[in-house]
C-alpha cells in the first residue's frame, strides 16, 4: 500500500510541469554556472554574509540592538532556505524511484522500497557532508541559541563567500588539482614537527633549564621555527637545542620553498585553461560575431576594422605569434587550427557567428576552411581570399558567397589609375572611408515610413543625401528600365521619380556619414513606432 | 615624339590583370623582368616583354625612361626592389608618374619619399574589399561594375571643353540624371584647386573650361553625353 502511494506520487510529480520549472528555476539560482540569475544571487549572497559578518563585529563592543535581531534572523532564514535547496536539488528523489521500480519491472525482481530508500539517504548524505554543505551548516547553527559557545563558527561565514566568487573557487580547484603533492607535503612538515618538538621538549625542558614546560610548547615552538617566523618567545639555550633549532630552520627553508614551487607551479599550469576559458566564455556571450581565420596582413587590418566599428569577432590562426598579437591587442583569439571543425564550433559557427571570412594567404587552406565551414552551417555567409584566378572556381565550389581576388582588384585598380586618376581617387576615398562622404547601403525594414512612396514624393534631398539607385529583390520593379542583376536581385540604377519604394529594398545612397546616419534612425524608428502601433 | 609608352616592371598576377586591362584600352605597354624564365611566360602570351637589369641607369635610360616612358609600375617583389626603382626612375624624369605596390605598410611612406606618385597596397585593398563585403555587399557590388566596368555600368571622367554649351553654367542646373540618365559623383572646380568636390547637394559650383565631372552611368549615355558638350574623342 505504502509503496504504491510512493510510486504514485514520484510519478505525478515527474509528470507535473509546475514542480520541474520550480526545479530548473532553483537550478538556475543555485548551482547553473551559465544562468545569470545565479550571478545576481551570488552577488546578493556576498553582500549579506559580509553585512551580516560587520554586524556580529560590530557587536563585539556595542549593544545588540533590536535591528541587529531581526537582521541576523533574515541573514540566518536565508542561509536555512538556502541550505534546504540546496538538498532538494541535489538529487532527484522521485526519478530515482521510478527508475528503480522500473529496473525491477523489467527483470521481474521484486520492488524493494527500503533499498531505495537507502540509496536516496546516502545521495543525500553525500551533500551533507560536502565540504561546502557543512560550511554552510556551520554559518547557520551558531545562531542556535543552545549553541552559542559555537559562536567562533560564524566565521564560517566568510567561508560562504567561497560558493560566490569564481576567482576564490579557482583558487581552490589549484589546491584540489595538487592535492597528492601537498598531501605529501603535510605528511613531511607533520613528521619534521613530530621529530623536532619532541626533540626540543627532551633537550629543552625545565630539568635541562630549557624553557618548554610541556609537549604543547614544544609543538608552538616547532611550528613557530619551521615557518621561519620565530617569534622568540621560546629560545633554546642548550647545545642541544640549538643543534635542534638550526637544523629545523634550514629544512623550514626547504619546506617553505617547496610550498611555494608547487602553487606556483599549479598556477602556471592552470592559467593557460583559466585563460581558454574565459575566451570561450566570451565567445559564447557574442551575438551576430564574424569568425577570422588566419590573422595575417589582411586579416589584421579587417581586424582592426571590426575593431573600429564595434563589431565583434573571433580570430582563429594557427600561428602562435599571430594569436598573440592579436591577444595583445584586445581581441579574441583562438590558438587553434580553422580548418578542424573542433576549432570552428568552439569559434561559434554554430552560435552567434553570421560570417566567416577566410583570409589566409594560402589558397588551399582557405578552400579547406570555406569546405569546413560550409559543411558546419549551410546558412553562414562565407568570404573566402583567393590569391590564384583559377582557385576562385573551387572556391564557389566549396561554398563561398563572395570571394576577394586580391592581387586581381590591386591590378584592376592600377589600370583604373590610368584613364580616371579622378574618379579613382574619388572611389579609393569613398571605399576606404577617408572622407567623410560614403556610399551606403539602406535597407527598408518593414513598414517604415519610406514604404510605398514614390522617389519624388521620399525627397531624399531633404536628408542632404543623393539617390545613385535602389537594389530589390521584388518583382514589382521588373519594368523600370536601367536594371542590373545581381545575384538573385537587380539593381535599378537612376530610378525614375515615379518609382514606387517598397519593404526590403534597399537604398543605395551617396551622402556625408552625418546625414545617411540620420536617415538611417528615421527609418528605424518609424518602423518601432508602426509596430507598436500594430500591437496596441 | 612616339606614342607614350607604359613600363611595367615585374611579372605576376597582380600586373598580369593590369595587362589585360590596358590591353583593353589599347595602351602601349612593355614588360620588363630580371627573371629570364617570366619573361619567356609573357612572350607566351605573346606580350611585348624585355629581360633586363634595372639596376643600372643605362638600361632604364635605353627603355625610355626620361624619354618615351610616361607611366611605370613598379610590381617587383621586394619593397626594396620597388623603393630602388622609383628613386632611379625619379632622377632620369622629373614628370614621371611611377606607381607601385608596397608589400608592407612601413614601406609606403619610404616609396613615396623616393617619388612615387602613387602607392597600392593589395593587402589592404584585399582586407578593405573583405570588411566591405561583410558590412555592405551591395555597395560593393556597385562600385565593383562601377570602377571595373564589368557590366555596362562605367565611371568615366569628362574634362569639359573650350566652347562647350556647359562652359559658364552651374552644377544645379544639369541634371544630368533626369536628361542624360547619369549620376554626378563630383566636380573638380579648378577655379578651387585640383580636389574633387562631391556632389551634395551642398555647394554649387561654376563650371568652365578644364573642369572635370565625374559621372557614373551607362557607357551609351556616357557617350552622348560627351558629343552633346562637345568632347572630341
Amino acid at each position: 500500500m505504502h509503496t504504491r502511494l510512493i510510486l504514485y506520487i514520484a510519478y505525478s510529480l515527474k509528470a507535473s510541469r509546475h514542480y520541474q520549472r520550480s526545479k530548473d528555476f532553483f537550478y538556475d539560482l543555485l548551482e547553473n554556472p551559465h544562468s545569470q540569475l545565479k550571478s545576481y544571487f551570488d552577488v546578493f549572497m556576498i553582500i549579506l554574509v559580509a553585512s551580516s559578518v560587520s554586524v556580529l563585529l560590530y557587536e563585539v563592543e556595542h549593544q545588540t540592538s533590536k535591528w541587529a535581531v531581526l537582521f541576523e534572523n533574515f541573514v540566518v532564514t536565508v542561509f536555512i532556505c538556502e541550505y534546504l535547496l540546496r538538498g532538494w536539488i541535489y538529487s532527484n528523489i522521485h526519478s530515482a524511484i521510478i527508475n528503480h521500480y522500473e529496473n525491477a519491472e523489467y527483470l521481474g525482481t521484486p520492488f524493494r522500497l527500503h533499498k531505495v530508500l537507502g540509496q536516496i539517504i546516502a545521495t543525500k548524505l553525500s551533500y551533507i557532508f560536502s565540504p561546502s554543505a557543512i560550511i554552510d551548516l556551520l554559518a547557520i547553527l551558531p545562531s542556535y541559541r543552545p549553541l552559542r559557545i559555537l559562536r567562533i563558527f560564524l566565521i564560517f561565514r566568510l567561508f560562504k563567500l567561497f560558493r560566490y566568487s569564481q576567482s576564490i573557487q579557482m583558487f581552490t580547484g589549484v589546491l584540489k588539482n595538487k592535492r597528492f603533492e601537498l598531501t605529501m607535503l603535510a605528511i613531511f612538515m607533520g613528521f619534521l614537527i613530530f621529530i623536532a618538538s619532541t626533540a626540543i621538549y627532551m633537550f629543552e625542558n625545565e630539568k635541562m633549564g630549557g624553557q618548554i614546560t610541556n609537549l604543547y610548547d614544544a609543538f608552538y615552538w616547532a611550528v613557530v621555527t619551521i615557518s621561519t617566523v620565530g617569534y622568540g618567545d621560546l629560545t633554546p639555550v642548550t647545545t642541544g637545542g640549538r643543534l635542534v633549532t638550526t637544523a629545523l630552520i634550514i629544512s623550514g627553508l626547504g619546506l617553505l620553498a617547496f610550498f611555494t614551487s608547487i602553487i606556483v607551479a599549479a598556477f602556471s599550469e592552470k592559467m593557460h585553461e583559466f585563460q581558454d576559458d574565459r575566451v570561450k566564455a566570451n565567445i559564447e556571450k557574442l551575438t551576430d560575431a564574424t569568425i577570422l581565420c588566419g590573422f595575417g596582413r589582411v586579416g589584421q587590418d579587417i581586424a582592426r576594422q571590426l575593431h573600429q566599428n564595434k563589431q565583434s569577432f573571433v580570430i582563429v590562426d594557427i600561428n602562435e605569434n599571430n594569436v598573440a598579437l592579436a591577444k595583445q591587442k584586445g581581441y579574441i583569439a583562438l590558438f587553434d587550427d580553422a580548418s578542424k571543425n573542433s576549432a570552428l564550433e568552439q569559434a561559434g559557427i554554430n552560435h552567434g557567428a553570421k560570417a566567416i571570412l577566410c583570409t589566409t594567404g594560402d589558397d588551399v587552406t582557405n578552400v579547406y576552411i570555406t569546405l569546413t565551414s560550409r559543411y558546419l552551417n549551410p546558412e553562414i555567409s562565407i568570404i573566402s581570399r583567393a590569391n590564384q584566378e583559377e582557385n576562385v572556381k573551387k572556391m564557389y565550389q566549396a561554398g563561398a558567397n563572395y570571394i576577394v581576388q586580391s592581387y586581381t582588384i590591386a591590378g584592376l585598380l592600377a589600370a583604373e589609375y590610368i584613364g580616371h586618376p579622378v574618379a579613382f581617387e574619388a572611389i579609393n576615398g569613398i571605399l576606404h572611408g577617408q572622407q567623410d562622404v560614403q556610399m551606403e547601403a539602406l535597407n527598408l525594414a518593414q513598414n517604415c515610413f519610406l514604404t510605398g512612396m514614390s522617389i519624388a514624393a521620399a525627397n531624399l534631398g531633404q536628408y542632404k543625401v543623393r539617390l545613385i539607385g535602389v537594389v530589390s529583390k521584388n518583382p514589382v520593379h521588373g519594368k523600370h528600365r536601367n536594371r542590373y542583376k545581381l545575384h538573385n536581385q537587380h539593381f535599378y540604377f537612376n530610378p525614375i521619380p515615379g518609382f514606387i519604394l517598397h519593404d526590403g529594398d534597399i537604398l543605395v545612397l551617396l551622402g556625408r556619414h552625418l546625414s545617411i546616419e540620420h536617415l538611417h534612425d528615421l527609418i528605424a524608428t518609424s518602423c518601432l513606432q508602426k509596430n507598436i502601433k500594430k500591437s496596441l | 615624339m612616339t606614342h607614350p609608352l607604359i613600363a611595367i616592371f615585374g611579372y605576376n598576377s597582380m600586373s598580369f590583370e593590369l595587362i589585360t586591362q590596358l590591353n583593353e584600352k589599347q595602351s602601349e605597354l612593355i614588360i620588363v623582368d630580371a627573371d629570364a624564365e617570366k619573361i619567356a611566360q609573357a612572350q607566351k602570351k605573346q606580350l611585348p616583354a624585355q629581360q633586363m637589369d634595372y639596376r643600372q641607369d643605362d638600361n632604364l635610360i635605353a627603355l625610355g625612361i626620361g624619354s618615351q616612358v610616361e607611366t611605370l609600375f613598379c610590381f617587383l617583389e621586394n619593397d626594396s626592389e620597388n623603393v630602388f626603382l622609383t628613386l632611379s626612375a625619379r632622377a632620369l624624369d622629373k614628370n614621371l608618374k611611377i606607381i607601385s605596390v608596397v608589400n608592407q605598410p612601413e614601406s609606403a611612406e619610404k616609396l613615396l619619399a623616393a617619388g612615387a606618385t602613387k602607392i597600392i597596397d593589395p593587402f589592404e585593398i584585399c582586407s578593405n574589399k573583405a570588411y566591405q563585403l561583410l558590412t555592405k555587399p551591395s555597395i560593393t557590388w556597385v562600385i565593383d561594375e562601377a570602377v571595373f566596368g564589368r557590366a555596362d555600368l562605367h565611371m568615366a571622367e569628362i574634362t569639359i571643353p573650350e566652347h562647350s554649351s556647359l562652359d559658364k553654367s552651374y552644377t544645379s542646373e544639369l541634371h544630368l540624371n533626369k536628361q542624360y540618365n547619369l549620376f554626378l559623383i563630383g566636380v573638380v572646380d579648378k577655379e578651387l584647386g585640383d580636389k574633387l568636390y562631391f556632389s551634395l547637394g551642398e555647394q554649387d559650383h561654376k563650371l568652365d573650361a578644364g573642369d572635370i565631372l565625374v559621372v557614373l552611368g551607362a557607357n551609351r549615355d556616357i557617350r552622348k553625353f560627351k558629343q552633346e558638350i562637345g568632347v572630341t574623342q
